[in-house]
């Protein structure tokens, strides 16, 4: 290094992240016949229109699956979430901008 | 996001839809949600926004994306989906960095260089946090350089008051801001609060910062003709610490996991303000917070920085009086949330909201309202002081129940067996809701906040926000200014 070298010792700016547990995904239902599917919309506006279409299409694909659409939050609150549950066998949840 | 591993953890297995705009966006939000092996189907925002109207024009898009639906839900899982990796703790590079040039000019170009390319700046000239700078800025608080305030959302980034005062110096600050800079982190850590979503919605929306008490006057912050402007040190450097701490302790990027599609007004600096106590004829702000007149505080606000300002007008903008101006105030008042009564995302009073909590996210508001010290003075001369001003406005602002059209009746009614009018309200509004009676567009005279600010001549305006904001408790909280050792103010 030569003498008129400008050396700068910084500081990292950044706040730690810790360590966590991640967790795993619930076990996918092997088929959707006869399955009970939840389209959860979220309320931004046209989902309705998107979950219309998608309805006409597993009904032609899987014509014994049922569909249950549920309209709330951007974040599903508890109480919707317990009595929706019993409902469904599998979930869509859309759209997430 | 957490609604979807909401539903996963819960046992039913789904998959997330979103936008390409976002899908960074969502890989990040699942990991921060500990995850991060969410399905999702990601679908064109050019195509999705254009397309959704209606079910026609939507439909080549979702038979697109059908199959890959159908998979996502009936795919088995990975074996690293069955049993995904512990996610390791880390500080995002090393803890100390060498930058070595020819000259203090090159290095310093360099380091800003190396700290932008990082993302850990905010796109203007950062100063280096050396050690040294660092001991000099943790001189102005007694608080330990290890002591934890808490973790900053979205990355949940531990803020320790070593790291705060790292970001304090990037930012230009002086070692006797930093318990001011202190108590804003600890406004944003507490879990009560809006940061999120002010921090990282798609809406422009903003964090107005209030200084309040002594110790404002003994760092000079600016109260008077341009205090929301530059030129400021302290307000407009506490400020920037503040953005450079959000951005580098809870790991908050634009267009990465800070979705503000335009961005966000007064980006590097946030909205940082000091009541004009020098002239002020009121009592402090924060004594309204249950906050002593000679305590020194903080107050952080979720607002709607992108919106339009309501201006109440004064100052040289024509002749004015306190009467004309509470006039302009109330009528604006009656126009803007009387709209809430049955509209707006949520879908009004007569909705749940959107979040958590009732009246969430929508409905009815809450204002900012930044009043003029000559005006104060006035209002003062009419007997009012903050608290009979709020309750004159309230009650000013109302609407002859007989006016109200069926959809806002309703709409009223609803939010009253659904709580979002709460249970010590009620009585008022059911005073209100019968033939004669008067029904108020804000839900209490607590949800206007008043301010004095501004020199002479000045202007009255105001911002608003959601009563109750869309994912969390409030919209506003107050901290208490404290571990000053540079200044006689915030020394408890």
């Amino acid at each position: 290094m030569s003498e008129n070298t400008v050396k700068l010792e910084l500081l990292n700016p950044r706040g730690v992240v810790e360590a966590k547990q991640t967790l795993a995904l619930t076990p996918r239902v092997t088929d959707l016949t006869g399955k009970r599917v939840g389209l959860y919309w979220n309320s931004k506006p046209g989902m309705d229109n998107f979950y219309t279409v998608f309805d006409e299409l597993l009904k032609k694909k899987y014509p014994t699956a049922t569909t249950s659409l549920l309209r709330g939050a951007f974040l599903i609150r508890d109480e919707d979430a317990e009595a929706w549950l019993p409902q469904i066998d599998t979930f869509v949840y859309g759209v997430g901008d | 996001m957490a609604g979807t591993v909401l539903l996963e953890k819960l046992g039913k297995p789904g998959v997330f839809i979103n936008c390409d705009t976002f899908d960074e966006d969502a890989k990040s939000a699942a990991s921060d949600n500990a995850m991060p092996g969410v399905r999702h189907c990601t679908i064109s925002s050019a195509d999705f926004y254009k397309l959704r109207g209606n079910v026609e024009t939507v439909r080549p898009l979702v038979e697109g994306v059908f199959d890959d639906i159908i998979d996502a839900l009936t795919t088995p899982l990975t074996p690293e989906e069955a049993k995904p990796p512990k996610v390791e703790g880390d500080e995002d590079g090393p803890h100390e960095i060498t930058v070595t040039a020819e000259s203090y000019p090159d290095a310093t170009e360099e380091f800003n260089e190396i700290y932008l390319n990082n993302r850990w700046g905010d796109g203007l000239p950062l100063l280096p946090p050396t050690p040294e700078r660092v001991k000099w800025m943790l001189s102005g608080t007694s608080r330990s350089p290890q002591e934890v305030i808490g973790k900053i959302n979205p990355k949940q980034g531990v803020a320790t008051i070593e790291k705060i005062a790292i970001n304090a110096v990037m930012a230009g600050a002086k070692p006797e801001y930093m318990p001011v800079i202190i108590a804003v982190m600890e406004a944003l850590a507490d879990d009560s609060f809006d940061d999120l979503h002010v921090l990282a919605s798609a809406g422009s929306f903003n964090l107005l910062i209030v200084v309040t008490g002594p110790i404002a006057q003994e760092l000079k912050m600016e109260a008077g003709i341009g205090f929301m402007g530059h030129g400021w040190r302290s307000n407009n450097t506490i400020g920037r610490a503040v953005r450079l701490a959000t951005l580098n302790i809870g790991r908050l990027w634009p267009a990465k996991n800070d979705m503000a599609l335009i961005g966000r007004i007064s980006p590097h600096t946030f909205h940082t303000i000091t009541e004009n106590a020098a002239l002020s004829q009121w009592e402090p702000y924060h004594t309204t917070r249950g906050f002593k007149a000679g305590d020194s505080c903080v107050t952080v606000a979720s607002i709607h920085g992108s919106s339009p300002l309501q201006h109440f007008y004064g100052g040289m903008i024509g002749t004015w009086t306190a009467e004309g101006i509470l006039d302009n105030l109330v009528n604006d008042l009656i126009r803007s949330d009387r709209w809430g009564f049955t509209r707006g995302l949520s879908g009004g009073w007569g909705s749940k909201g959107v979040g958590k909590y009732p009246g969430s996210g929508g409905g009815a508001m809450k204002h900012f309202v930044i009043l003029f010290p000559e005006l104060v003075a006035e209002f003062k001369k009419m007997g009012y002081d903050q608290k009979s001003l709020q309750d004159e406005i309230y009650r000013r602002a109302s609407i002859p129940y007989d006016d109200l059209d069926e959809a806002e009746r309703k709409n009223i009614q609803t939010g009253m067996e659904l709580g979002v009018v709460p249970a010590d309200r009620k009585a008022v509004f059911e005073a209100g809701m019968k033939s004669g009676g008067m029904v108020p567009v804000l839900i209490s005279p607590e949800d206007l906040h008043l301010f004095v600010a501004g020199g002479a001549p000045g202007c009255a305006f105001s911002y608003d926000y959601y009563r109750v904001p869309p994912y969390t408790q409030t919209a506003i909280l107050t901290k208490l200014i404290t571990g000053a050792t540079l200044t006689k103010a915030g020394a408890t």
